[in-house]
């Protein structure tokens, strides 16, 4: 058997991108009861300030496979694996987890996959944040005022470049310090001590 | 960390159904939802919705048991639009300037905080009823999903289990080092976090292992090239087989005929107002 290509996917970079999509389905589903809980004291549109959580694997993705389709590939199937352990948003959820990864992937498909540095990182969290806020504003706030809308859209951007662009990146450079990703290019930049 | 095992009757009639089946009624009906602002068209839906839930083998008791938070959701829509609607039309009825309540916000208020419930409950009922290893067998036999990515994500959703088992383990081991955050809540912060990404870091390098053991049984053997430049495909055969029956194409026609009716009927009362207008 041949080496594969660069662009296509072994099967341990399957594998690991579905562990790290189960981790965040997980962590999904929890962020769904603290939004729809605790989270609940803060009015919208503030609480647009934690939805980067929910856009974190569309960047982790590819920053950890570094293969075309990481991006959507871990989103959808962390949402997908949130609406298995019982969302109370339904199916939704997969259409926005397909949304947010393909908007997050954008970021890096324009390098042509061939940087993986932090500021691409934060503008893939920033697009998969305005995604979200598109899809919420369709289903959820059609008829609000235009003010609204934007300042919500903002919140969601600027949580989104934060916690999942900014998260994401320092996730990636922590998990490779570990060397738990040496099977990986990712991994292999780690600074030998 | 424990999962909830299946909830519902696995053997009753809708339940039954293939999960691609199931997944198509749920998406038409959602979208069909989606389409209308006004509030007939999701109670309308609700009602069938609800109706139908026994033929799922699901109680109303467990539905509510999913579904309680998105009371809240509902709400905070709906006190949302009326604190920042878009458009104030119709009688007013309590004039508080920037915020008054008219009849056109609070009829708007109803429809959102009715469709966010007729949106989303086809979709839990469908996940709730469906197992996940049916599912990525359907994908792969019915909608020709990637066999290698469906069981790679079934292999990982499975390893589910295993990572609560060392959760605890985790937490076992560093509490048995002297490790205790007491009631310091930033202190108590810090060593979740601290164990989920120990956590994390065993999560993928069982990951590692298991796609060494998978590639070992030649599960990756498809769909690269050989020495010999050709590309080798291995016939492969189902271990489990998903059938797409009569009963299935039945209960996606069901779907788009339950949404065109519920549709129809909002336009023939005159309540049908579109998304996008």
């Amino acid at each position: 058997m041949s080496q594969p290509t660069p662009h296509q996917w072994r099967t341990v970079d399957i594998v690991v991108a579905s562990v790290l999509a189960v981790a965040f389905g997980v962590v999904f589903w929890a962020w769904d009861a603290l939004w729809n809980g605790p989270a609940d004291a803060i009015p919208l549109p503030a609480r647009g300030i934690i939805y980067g959580v929910w856009l974190v694997p569309a960047v982790l993705g590819p920053l950890v496979i570094r293969k075309p389709g990481a991006g959507v590939y871990t989103e959808l199937v962390a949402a997908l694996v949130s609406a298995l352990l019982g969302t109370p948003w339904g199916l939704i959820v997969v259409l926005y987890g397909l949304f947010q990864g393909v908007a997050g992937e954008f970021a890096f498909a324009l390098t042509g996959y061939r940087v993986w540095r932090w500021p691409v990182a934060v503008a893939g969290g920033a697009l998969a944040g305005a995604a979200a806020a598109l899809l919420d504003i369709v289903n959820y706030y059609p008829t609000y005022a235009s003010d609204w809308k934007w300042a919500y859209t903002g919140l969601l951007v600027a949580s989104s470049a934060v916690i999942a662009g900014g998260g994401g990146w320092t996730l990636t450079r922590a998990l490779a310090q570990t060397g738990v990703l040496d099977r990986f290019a990712s991994g292999r930049e780690r600074v030998a001590v | 960390m424990r999962f909830a095992p299946p909830v519902a009757d696995a053997t009753a009639p809708l339940a039954r159904r293939n999960p691609v089946a199931k997944l198509a009624a749920a998406a038409v009906l959602s979208l069909a939802l989606v389409s209308t602002l006004d509030p007939v068209t999701p109670a309308l839906a609700l009602a069938a919705e609800l109706a139908l839930l026994p033929l799922f083998g699901m109680r109303h008791r467990e539905l509510a048991r999913r579904a309680w938070p998105l009371l809240v959701s509902a709400l905070g829509v709906v006190v949302g639009l009326v604190l920042f609607a878009g458009e104030r039309t119709g009688e007013v009825l309590v004039p508080l300037g920037p915020v008054t309540v008219t009849t056109g916000v609070l009829t708007g208020a109803l429809a959102l905080g009715l469709r966010v419930f007729a949106v989303a409950l086809p979709g839990v009922i469908v996940f709730a009823t469906t197992d996940p290893t049916d599912l990525a067998d359907a994908l792969v036999q019915q909608l020709k999903a990637p066999p290698r990515f469906a069981i790679g994500a079934l292999a990982a959703f499975r390893l589910l289990p295993l990572l609560g088992d060392e959760w605890e383990m985790l937490t076992m081991a560093r509490r048995a080092r002297g490790v205790d955050p007491g009631r310091n809540p930033v202190a108590r912060l810090r060593l979740f976090a601290s164990t989920a990404f120990a956590l994390l870091v065993g999560a993928i390098r069982r990951g590692t292992r298991l796609a060494v053991a998978m590639d070992a049984r030649g599960f990756g053997s498809a769909g690269l090239t050989s020495q010999t430049g050709e590309p080798s495909r291995p016939r492969r055969t189902t271990a489990r087989p998903q059938r797409f029956g009569r009963a299935d194409t039945v209960l996606v026609l069901g779907a788009v005929a339950l949404s065109g009716t519920v549709l129809m009927l909002s336009i023939a009362v005159g309540a049908f107002r579109p998304l996008l207008s």
